[in-house]
């Protein structure tokens, strides 16, 4: 975990659940595991305080607890996650793709599980319902049913799944009796959600009816409440059943897509509709560590084409070839069975577009004379500088030049190799080579940092036209009440005209600030999502 | 026996005769003869005649004295070098012979000094003597743009020493490089444009957007940009340029012996490739391309809140 990481998590958990919780996450990330006590006292907040915003973490997977780590009876003592609190970033991303596959429906059961952490599917249907029916025409509301099939459905494709069964004091107590001395390793591993064979069986709900349109007036209110007491001692035979947004299936999905459209930009776009179909049939049989899928055969392919594509066969027998062909390897070949048994090689593909990015960011920042330069070292590992100079064939002067930016940088690194013990400069080789997971690595925290800093960009200009928008609101709410009162049309224009042209005029800069150093948020986060999935491939030990 | 009276009667002969005969051999075999050879050619001869015969040869500036692994050599001398080294002295023609040596690579004029131990001013002396002669020829070399190497006056400098084809008066000349450059990706992509166009199979497609270095060649050689006449080699230099910029793909295939542009019975296609990805998102923001990033603090001197750089690119 690094300053930047810690940075950027303190500023998401701001920024979602408030100070005090960011106080005591960035303590917990900060200072690594603790009890509540050291925490207490460290924060300086109360007791009460710490335990709430502990809840919260725990309530959204961000933090976890261990028991008896340093033998039985110990305080029980809390960790946080920093990647987890990171995935607060991708909460957009997140959504949109749920909008996209499964419409309206999906995007609001996202977005209400993404912000409540975890909730029973009977509970998350009737909120999404209500929702849903809230922003319908009157008269018409949402089928409970609707709901749950679409709920159905990203549980089929694993896009949800159910939290692990409350793995604090239930588990680690009965391994404790079971076997007190393994209890301790036992107790340090987290649980996996893909532990459980249960993952992603749907329960039977009895949920029937459609959900009633909540009034906006005062007496409607009570109505709601009243019956929100009555209906809340009803069981729906979910009770105890929490489901959670599988992120690994949404990385999973991000993966591919990415796959495709680089696809689709080297090759073609009949080419990218091949990989796509090859990434759909394999969706559920490859898990999502796995450096490639399983082999499909040319016939399967064929068969599994969308008809509306109207490829013959031995068109796509020349298309898996090219892609065969690719130098960036997208698809490999496995074997002749079949017609030819094809693979889509995962992480050579991420490790080749992580590659892309960091030449596209090094072409950018430094221009494409120095991007020549570190393509050329990334191709061919270690050069000497006159080398480089010929191979590139840029003079010697600014090769120099550009080599020692690079060098500054850490995007270029150098190897001394002496001919004589005593390393002296005129008798050593001065190789300069890329290495490109720790160069990967360096980019990944600048992106981090470049997140955070256009958060607190952000967070700055709220807090200058603070007064503008409070009063901006102000005016709002007031039309707002004045509408429904039915007001005379010149009273509502003489309460516009409340604000001035050049505040107008600012408040319309401001939004425009806020709305493009967000979308920049989501932009560098695409760069974060590529470059944490190609350092996690290829660290992690391939089985 | 009549031969051998025959031989015998060469022998008693004239010096003279000795060294014409030496001469001859010397032409039989321009590589030059060793002691053995001549030994063989007159088993008669006394040492101390022969001895005479060559150091005569020598000191006339007929021959020439070299040592290799197996012992002396004697070398005839072209008559064109022994009349032009006319009227010069010994420590001339040693200058010379090292600079001959050299070949086309030159040599500089310390190595000289270090090869003929002779003090530096005499050798500056000599060397303005040979070039005023135009014997000799002072080239600047690419490499140390003040290391003058000396050369003899015909021979034409290696590549090496002047740079080929991308070096004018020492200079590196980029933006011919450049333009170059250029000129090949256009002339790559306007091939995979027009095999893009056609409703071809895919294979087709592919296979005809493949140029090879000596269609580039063709195509750069009619343009007529190059005042210089470019190799193929000089052109595959290009494209690998084009390569490292990520613009350009390589495949070698086997091509039958004798089809134009192959080498070793291979062939170079280059064809011109489109970018995978769209430029980082990183890179889009202020922070991924600015020259402080690492002095950015909250609370500092330069901080996101009071950043110029992203002030200008949010009114932008």
């Amino acid at each position: 975990m690094t300053a930047q990481e810690v940075r950027l998590c303190g500023l998401l958990l701001q920024e979602h659940f408030g100070e005090v919780v960011e106080k005591v996450g960035r303590n917990l990330l900060k200072s690594g595991t603790q009890n509540l006590r050291a925490i207490v006292h460290e924060t300086g907040l109360s007791v009460d305080l710490v335990k709430k915003s502990l809840c919260v973490l725990v309530q959204h997977g961000a933090c976890s607890f261990i028991q008896g780590r340093k033998g039985p009876g110990s305080p029980t003592e809390y960790k946080a996650h920093c990647d987890r609190v990171l995935r607060i970033l991708r909460y957009p991303r997140y959504i949109y793709t749920a909008k996209t596959l499964y419409g309206d429906t999906g995007e609001l059961i996202i977005e209400e599980l993404l912000q409540r952490g975890h909730m029973t599917m009977s509970n998350t249907v009737k909120t999404v319902a209500d929702r849903l029916t809230q922003s319908m025409d009157e008269g018409s509301s949402m089928d409970y049913g609707e709901v749950s099939a679409t709920f159905s459905k990203l549980v089929e494709t694993h896009f949800l799944q159910r939290c692990p069964p409350a793995a604090g004091a239930g588990t680690t107590g009965s391994s404790q009796t079971a076997n007190s001395t393994s209890a301790a390793p036992a107790s340090s591993t987290a649980p996996t959600p893909e532990s459980f064979p249960d993952c992603y069986r749907v329960p039977q709900v009895t949920l029937i009816g459609r959900s009633k349109r909540s009034l906006a007036s005062e007496e409607g209110e009570d109505q709601r409440n009243a019956k929100k007491a009555k209906m809340d001692p009803e069981t729906h035979g979910d009770e105890g059943i929490y489901w959670q947004v599988n992120f690994e299936r949404f990385h999973q999905h991000f993966r591919d897509q990415t796959i495709i459209s680089a696809v689709a930009n080297k090759l073609d776009q009949t080419s990218s509709e091949i990989v796509r179909t090859m990434l759909r049939m394999s969706e559920v049989t490859t898990s999502s560590t796995a450096p490639c899928t399983k082999p499909l055969s040319a016939n399967e392919i064929f068969r599994s084409l969308p008809a509306t594509y109207n490829i013959p066969r031995h068109i796509l027998d020349q298309y898996l070839t090219l892609l065969v062909d690719d130098p960036m390897e997208f698809v490999g070949k496995a074997g002749e069975s079949g017609g030819g048994m094809y693979i889509v090689n995962l992480n050579q593909a991420l490790a080749n577009l992580a590659r892309a990015t960091l030449e596209s960011i090094v072409q950018e920042r430094f221009g494409s004379r120095s991007a020549r330069i570190f393509r050329l070292l990334l191709r061919k590992r270690h050069l000497e500088q006159k080398q480089v100079e010929d191979f590139a064939m840029i003079p010697a002067k600014e090769a120099k030049d550009m080599l020692y930016t690079l060098l500054s940088q850490n995007l270029v690194q150098l190897q001394e190799i002496p001919k004589t013990p005593d390393f002296a400069p005129s008798r050593t080789f001065y190789l300069y080579t890329v290495n490109q997971l720790p160069t990967a690595r360096l980019l990944l925290q600048n992106c981090y940092k470049t997140v955070a800093n256009l958060m607190e960009r952000r967070l700055f200009e709220a807090k200058e036209s603070k007064r503008l928008l409070e009063k901006s609101q102000r005016i709002e709410a007031i039309l707002a009440s004045l509408q429904a009162s039915g007001a005379e049309p010149e009273q509502l224009t003489e309460v516009e005209e409340m604000i001035t042209a050049p505040e107008k005029q600012q408040l319309d800069s401001l939004r425009l600030h806020v709305n493009k150093l967000d979308s920049a948020e989501n932009q560098v986060d695409e760069t974060i999502f590529l470059l944490e999935s190609y350092i996690s491939s290829s660290t992690k030990p391939t089985s | 026996m009549a031969e051998v009276r025959v031989k015998k009667e060469t022998n008693l002969a004239e010096p003279a005769e000795v060294e014409t005969r030496i001469r001859e051999l010397c032409q039989q075999f321009p590589q030059g003869i060793t002691d053995q050879v001549i030994q063989n050619d007159m088993p008669h001869l006394e040492p101390q005649q022969r001895a005479l015969a060559i150091n005569k040869l020598l000191s006339l500036g007929q021959l020439d004295l070299l040592r290799n692994s197996s012992g002396l050599l004697y070398r005839l001398k072209d008559s064109q070098t022994a009349s032009k080294m006319k009227g010069s002295d010994n420590q001339e023609k040693l200058v010379y012979q090292i600079i001959e040596d050299a070949g086309n690579k030159g040599i500089w004029s310390r190595d000289i000094r270090f090869k003929s131990n002779l003090p530096l001013t005499e050798i500056n002396k000599i060397l303005k003597n040979l070039e005023s002669k135009k014997l000799i020829k002072a080239v600047k070399s690419v490499a140390a743009s003040k290391k003058k190497v000396y050369m003899l006056y015909n021979v034409q400098p290696d590549r090496s020493v002047t740079g080929g084809a991308w070096y004018s008066d020492q200079d590196f000349e980029s933006e011919f490089v450049e333009v170059l450059n250029q000129q090949c990706f256009k002339f790559l992509q306007s091939k995979a444009e027009a095999a893009r166009g056609g409703q071809q199979s895919p294979m087709v497609q592919r296979n005809s957007s493949f140029a090879t270095s000596h269609e580039v060649w063709k195509y750069i050689s009619e343009l007529g940009i190059s005042k210089v006449d470019l190799s193929m080699d000089d052109i595959e230099t290009i494209l690998n340029t084009l390569i490292y910029d990520g613009k350009v793909e390589m495949t070698v295939i086997a091509a039958k012996e004798g089809t134009v542009g192959s080498v070793d019975g291979q062939m170079k296609l280059y064809r011109g490739v489109n970018a995978v990805l769209p430029p980082a998102g990183l890179v889009k923001t202020p922070c991924g391309l600015c020259p402080v990033f690492d002095d950015c603090h909250e609370g500092g001197e330069i901080s996101p809140s009071t950043c110029i750089y992203m002030t200008e690119w949010l009114e932008f």
